[in-house]
């Protein structure tokens, strides 16, 4: 029972959906999961069948973990999306939100200029519809890619493919560094592919389909490329994970994602399957802090568990406590639009809750987006686990 | 390898259950689910034993359990496990400050969103029908827009039932202001109830329509978590009494139960992988070594020193139904079927008999371990709990919660 099989009859109207949507619980304008996804998708399939309220939802995959019948509910969702968009005019602001990389390759000769410019302009950013109280992330002076570029890594025999994704790579290119220290601390060469592009996600979830299919088709066949080498290939961004692995099989129909995806991993992930092995590197200093974590929905829809939870519990003094208080609301750029910011905090006010109640002042998460929202929501600092794996490793040699 | 003492498969009221009698021995506990469960449709409380053979209630539930066929699984558990099994349950309520009442010497009959009522075992304390029993006038309360809850139609009925009849029942109506959007269920108006706001503005649109000192029967609205704030302030409030009736799914009771358990679980120590599609098995000399689950990317492996099938039944996807036969798809165990799949069902409707196919099954042995046709246990450490297993059909006889949380606890004492 795989999950790329779209087929509304599997839906038996159980209403689990319902009760675990995030969206449904913070707004009344959302007809739920089941009506808006598997129940509309019916009528879809013969007319043109319009639903207002399919706005709302926000591709979290909350209805998808909880259904029991193995019905794709988000995914049916976003194709539905696609469908209503084929023929009708976009609005600037979904493309400029669903066009990050486009943004940020516009802005990358003058990294400093263009925050400069966006702090300007978010009065004008406000007019089109993105909210002026949002967390938009700031681009980083230097890229992930040029830094990498100036790297000078230990070469190994071993070697792995890192796709960055765009937030790692314009907005949070430590995330990416760490992640090569962690690599190299464990006798393995990263490998950046300049040719991949953005996974699609915020492309997907702006119904701009045929482009991220475009993306899709290139991502492939690098992918494809690399593992048929017998390389794994790595993310550190769940949602980019997701996509990559499992919604380009539920969305498009592109040869080879089966036989990548069996070699795509999660780096929390690939690190314990690498302690498995008894080949990952436990020089870990001693850690004596504290801190949240937050479980990304897109790491949990994986059903790998909580990786990133028992890696950083391998590093001795270390305190990691799940704040384990559900979906922090920001759904990609879903949190970053005028008239979804309030739903989007709404969503997240349990999780800031636990958070500023914890009493700890930073919060560890795998997710970019969920990072953001999550120091925006709760006035906290924010981190990525393999930040925490690198700072242990370089403790151990201190 | 990462080993654990016990992988849980499955993640319902059966699977939370054996993963929580585990924790409380000491081991270490994964606990691999599919979809939540089917504690959010079919709700919270817990039938032990409704209904006997023939559609003849049972004088308490544990009457019913001395009348229970040699198949059924409570005859496998033996009477002391299921006391213990419910006596453990309690506790686990009472700890987390979500207290069930009931016991087994006793039949509490609830009344339903259809004005009919049901016989059950355990309830939380907001389906406490005491002061309902005791009251000369009872009071219905609906909400506008609320579907599948009409108070005239629950007043109605209950004229019908004797002990009821007696009684002066008052209709009433609030309007809880949630038009906007979609159509209401109970999971709005509890989730309402859920804010303080919304509590308060309740408050004052009851205290309009409702006497001090009246019972108060209500759809399942008391929030949605797993607490008793909701009603203590309501009742201090307007000095009434509320009773929750049994509702249609999305499950208000089922939903807290869920979301307690879950936060037990979590709190000692079990992981929980949500999404895992348990596909198949390593097994070894009658040994199951590991259990291999099936993602859209790749297989995993979860490796442990002893395996709690709970993965349910037709609807959870623990069995699964082929013209002519029932395959359990994990560890491929005998289920025996009629090879005319059309006697698997009872074609009559409202019939006083049980389902055919709702008590196929696999069959174990005391400990919970699946046998084959001759009686032999065929993997040592491996236990069964839930709906997959055979002898019982829980929507006839009322018994489905009851079985779950003694098989899980009968199946974690006896790893």
């Amino acid at each position: 029972m795989k999950k790329h099989h779209n087929n509304p009859d599997s839906c038996t109207a159980c209403t689990v959906c319902i009760a675990n949507c995030p969206v449904t619980a913070a707004t009344r304008k959302f007809r739920g999961p089941k009506m808006v996804g598997p129940t509309l998708e019916r009528m879809r399939l013969s007319q043109d069948d319009i639903e207002p309220s399919l706005e709302y939802c926000s591709n979290c995959k909350n209805c998808d973990m909880s259904c029991p019948s193995g019905v794709p509910i988000s995914t049916l969702n976003m194709l539905a999306r696609a469908k209503y968009f084929k023929n009708r005019k976009r609005s600037l602001r979904d493309w400029i939100l669903s066009h990050g990389e486009k943004m940020a390759k516009l802005s990358a000769a003058t990294p400093g200029m263009a925050n400069f410019g966006m702090k300007m302009s978010r009065g004008i950013l406000k007019k089109i519809g993105i909210s002026d109280k949002a967390p938009l992330p700031a681009y980083a002076s230097k890229s992930f890619s040029k830094l990498f570029k100036n790297l000078k890594q230990t070469s190994y025999p071993d070697k792995v493919v890192f796709y960055p994704g765009c937030f790692i790579n314009y907005n949070d290119p430590q995330v990416g560094m760490d992640f090569v220290a962690v690599m190299q601390a464990n006798k393995l060469e990263v490998i950046v592919e300049e040719g991949f592009v953005c996974c699609g996600s915020p492309l997907v979830v702006n119904g701009f389909l045929d482009e991220a299919e475009e993306n899709a088709k290139q991502n492939v066949q690098i992918l494809k490329k690399w593992t048929d080498k017998g390389y794994p290939i790595i993310t550190c961004c769940t949602s980019c994970g997701l996509m990559l692995k499992q919604e380009y099989q539920e969305l498009f129909h592109i040869e080879g994602v089966a036989e990548y995806a069996k070699h795509l991993y999660d780096a929390d992930e690939f690190l314990l399957d690498l302690h498995d092995q008894g080949r990952l590197n436990t020089n870990f200093g001693t850690l004596n802090e504290k801190y949240m974590y937050h479980a990304p929905c897109h790491l949990r829809a994986q059903g790998m568990g909580l990786p990133g939870v028992e890696l950083l519990a391998l590093i001795p003094g270390l305190d990691v406590q799940d704040a384990d208080a559900g979906c922090c609301g920001i759904s990609g750029n879903y949190g970053f639009k005028d008239d979804k910011y309030d739903i989007s905090m709404e969503i997240g006010s349990g999780l800031f809750k636990t958070i500023k109640e914890s009493g700890r002042d930073t919060v560890v998460s795998e997710c970019g987006t969920c990072r953001l929202q999550i120091g925006h929501g709760a006035n906290v600092k924010t981190l990525h686990p393999l930040t925490l794996v690198r700072k242990s490793y370089e403790a151990y040699h201190k | 390898m990462r080993e654990y003492d016990i992988v849980v498969i499955g993640g319902g009221l059966a699977g939370l259950m054996a993963a929580a009698a585990a924790t409380k021995r000491g081991k270490k506990v994964t606990l691999l689910s599919l979809g939540s469960g089917t504690l959010t449709i079919g709700g919270g409380i817990v039938d032990v034993m409704g209904y006997l053979e023939g559609g003849i209630p049972a004088a308490t539930p544990s009457a019913g359990l001395l009348q229970v066929g040699a198949g059924h699984p409570y005859k496998k558990i033996g009477r002391p496990a299921i006391e213990e099994s419910i006596r453990f349950f309690k506790e686990i309520c009472e700890q987390e400050g979500y207290s069930y009442i009931g016991n087994l010497d006793k039949t509490q009959w609830i009344p339903t969103a259809a004005g009919t009522l049901k016989p059950t075992c355990l309830v939380p304390r907001t389906m406490d029908t005491t002061e309902l029993k005791k009251a000369d006038k009872v009071t219905v309360l609906g909400f506008d827009a609320l579907k599948d809850f009409y108070p005239s139609l629950i007043a109605k009925n209950f004229k019908k039932i004797p002990a009821f009849a007696q009684k002066e029942y008052e209709v009433v109506m609030i309007d809880p202001k949630l038009s906007e959007g979609r159509d209401v269920t109970a999971l709005d108006v509890a989730r309402w109830l859920d804010t303080e706001e919304g509590l308060a503005s309740c408050i004052e649109k009851m205290r309009n329509v409702i006497d001090s000192g009246s019972v108060v029967i209500i759809p399942p609205i008391l929030g949605t978590r797993p607490s008793y704030a909701v009603k203590e302030k309501l009742e201090k409030a307007l000095g009434c009494h509320f009773v929750e009736t049994a509702s249609v799914p999305p499950s208000i009771t089922g939903l807290r139960l869920r979301t307690m358990l879950v936060r037990y679980l979590k709190k000692n120590g079990v992981r929980i992988v949500e999404q895992a599609i348990v596909a198949k098995s390593i097994v070894e000399d009658g040994k199951c070594v590991a259990v291999i689950t099936e993602g859209v990317d790749r297989e995993r492996t979860y490796y442990a020193k002893s395996f709690i099938l709970a993965n349910g039944g037709f609807y959870g996807g623990g069995l699964l139904a082929e013209p002519g036969k029932v395959i359990e798809p994990i560890f491929n165990l005998p289920v025996e079927a009629p090879t005319d799949h059309e006697l698997w069902a009872n074609y009559s409707l409202f019939s006083s008999e049980a389902q055919p196919f709702a008590k196929l099954g696999l069959d174990v042995d005391e400990k919970m371990r699946p046998l084959d046709a001759n009686g032999k246990v065929l993997l040592n450490n491996v236990f069964v709990a839930g709906r997959n297993l055979r002898g019982y059909d829980f929507s006839f006889e009322k018994s489905g919660n009851g079985v779950a949380i003694a098989s899980g606890y009968q199946a974690a004492m006896s790893v």
